[in-house]
């Protein structure tokens, strides 16, 4: 008996610890403007108002617009860090985890060594690099550098997937006559959905958390994702907190929503790069 | 053809990292090199070390690595304690485990500048819920501020870094404690140990090495820790880390050599740790 009070106690601190911030964000954005600041308020709103929200998604107003703009430029740079980055690492784990050749054991240390490298030891000359070629403020470059720092982690769990499978299923293919690339569709990318789901998702989330390397590569406001919009709202209109709590529960939507949704998957990517089961 | 075909696989990953990681690392050093200030275009020289040698005399540098140090120290230590603690009881099967392992992860999931901002709310001085909570409970009858001192603005990041690290490190050590042959535990306790000494003698020793991922992990997030900050103070000087002295070198005063001599410091420190993580992730932990 003693034990279980101990255990639910644990989990409720847990989850006060963890969603309490979304919930004193969301009575902030909920709270009339005049509200927060006074000393005699308790801890939950007396007064609720929808305003913030209506301003920000519904109104046309320039916060509404620039939360849009961040969305959109967010989900965009989404579509094309997946295109780009799915297929080449699924392909090159494939390599990895499958053949042998020369140079395999050096290409593989090389990619994980590039999980270590800090964003700001490559961003300087490639700021260099995207302002002589006219590349700065754009979202296909832009997302291309996402690439560059999430293949490594992507290409290390795809292939640690792959190595669990087991070689015989390949090899009966081959013997039905298939080459490497057809038994490689036919056998080893179907039972690898759940891997590639949790990849997507990763790289998903990965994307949509971009803060730094856009701070420094996307400066206008046609290509800025939602993680700099938010911070604008933060210097532009600190005053303004109500609707600065809104657009923070707004941001974070879309990531919950997946997170929950995929929790299997996003539990064995997080853990899949890490720990061979 | 077939020997040629890996490399075919590879090149796209080859080219991006090449073009994009491995030449841009290496010409980081070469920038180092140089006296190159984007305010004067013209005035680009070699001056071998010079740029390392103003780095290590500037207070700034030596205020910003303290910092990064104490976060460092404060997030790897709490990250750890909490994570491992939460994976035990993450463990044990009930009808919430399978939810509260969903919500437990995610802090993870988040953008972590957005993060800051929701904890700024707590924070904040005049409406963050930590004064008015305190305030409520009569523990103390002024607002503290919070994000206006160093060490309690130091503190607020570590914490809020701490929540986003904390995710990853209970899941390995969960993934660490569900590969533990449940053998082990019968064999334990038909040899009469107690739950204390089974703690003790299975589940702590062969966890550390899961936890060793996780720790490893953590210590490079608190290095490059920048979101965070940016959130929580802003651009200004009182809770900047070396990588947001580099940053500012580079970006704000344009000082490209400086900023990349700075930079290679950071790759450094994170390459110290980093050096531990790979061995221990190219390592198959067996029983």
């Amino acid at each position: 008996m003693k034990k279980k009070y101990g255990y639910w106690l644990f989990m409720i601190l847990t989850l006060i610890c963890t969603i309490g911030p979304f919930v004193w964000a969301f009575f902030i954005s909920v709270t009339p403007e005049h509200g927060m600041f006074s000393k005699t308020t308790g801890l939950i709103p007396r007064q609720i108002t929808w305003e913030n929200y209506r301003e920000l998604l519904f109104s046309g107003s320039r916060q509404g617009r620039l939360f849009f703009t961040g969305i959109k430029n967010s989900l965009k740079a989404v579509v094309v860090t997946l295109s780009l980055g799915m297929p080449s690492a699924i392909l090159s784990a494939y390599a990895l985890a499958r053949m042998e050749f020369k140079g395999r054991k050096v290409i593989k240390n090389l990619l994980l060594f590039t999980m270590v490298i800090p964003v700001m030891a490559t961003i300087i000359p490639i700021y260099h690099i995207f302002m002589d070629y006219g590349l700065l403020d754009n979202i296909f470059w832009l997302s291309v550098i996402y690439v560059s720092s999430l293949l490594p982690s992507a290409v290390w769990l795809i292939s640690n997937y792959f190595a669990t499978i087991p070689k015989e299923l390949e090899e009966a293919a081959l013997v039905d006559g298939c080459g490497t690339m057809r038994a490689f569709f036919k056998i080893i990318l179907p039972t690898s959905v759940p891997v590639i789901i949790s990849t997507i998702l990763i790289l998903f989330l990965n994307t949509w958390s971009q803060f730094q390397i856009p701070l420094i590569l996307a400066s206008s406001k046609m290509t800025k994702p939602i993680a700099v919009i938010t911070s604008e709202f933060m210097t532009k209109d600190a005053v303004k907190y109500g609707i600065t709590a809104a657009a923070g529960i707004c941001a974070v939507v879309p990531p919950i929503l997946l997170a929950l949704f995929l929790r299997k998957f996003l539990v064995s990517g997080m853990t899949g790069g890490a720990v061979k089961e | 053809m077939k020997k040629a075909l890996p490399y075919i696989l590879l090149a796209p990953m080859m080219f991006i990292m090449g073009v994009l990681v491995f030449y841009p690392v290496i010409a980081t050093f070469s920038y180092s090199l140089k006296r190159w200030k984007l305010t004067m275009p013209g005035d680009i020289k070699f001056i071998g070390l010079d740029n390392y040698v103003s780095v290590f005399k500037s207070s700034s540098f030596w205020y910003s690595l303290e910092n990064t140090i104490v976060i460092l120290l404060v997030v790897v230590l709490l990250t750890s304690v909490i994570g491992m603690l939460l994976s035990l009881f993450l463990n044990i099967e009930t009808k919430v485990s399978g939810l509260m392992l969903a919500i437990a992860v995610l802090p993870w999931a988040l953008p972590p500048y957005v993060n800051g901002v929701l904890w700024k709310f707590i924070f904040h001085p005049g409406y963050g819920f930590l004064n008015k909570l305190l305030l409520a409970t009569h523990v103390i009858s002024q607002p503290i501020e919070w994000l206006s001192s160093r060490w309690l603005l130091l503190l607020a990041v570590s914490l809020v870094v701490t929540w986003r690290s904390v995710p990853f490190m209970s899941l390995v050590c969960l993934a660490g404690r569900k590969a533990l042959p449940e053998s082990l535990y019968e064999a334990a306790r038909i040899d009469g140990a107690s739950k204390v000494q089974i703690f003790k003698q299975i589940t702590m020793p062969l966890i550390l090495p899961f936890a060793g991922i996780g720790v490893m992990s953590t210590s490079i997030t608190a290095i490059n820790v920048f979101d965070e900050i940016v959130a929580l103070s802003g651009m200004n000087d009182l809770g900047k880390n070396i990588v947001l002295e580099s940053y500012l070198t580079t970006f704000s005063f344009l000082d490209f050599g400086k900023g990349s001599a700075i930079t290679y410091l950071v790759l450094l420190l994170a390459a110290i740790f980093g050096v531990f993580y790979l061995k221990t992730l190219n390592r198959e932990v067996q029983y």
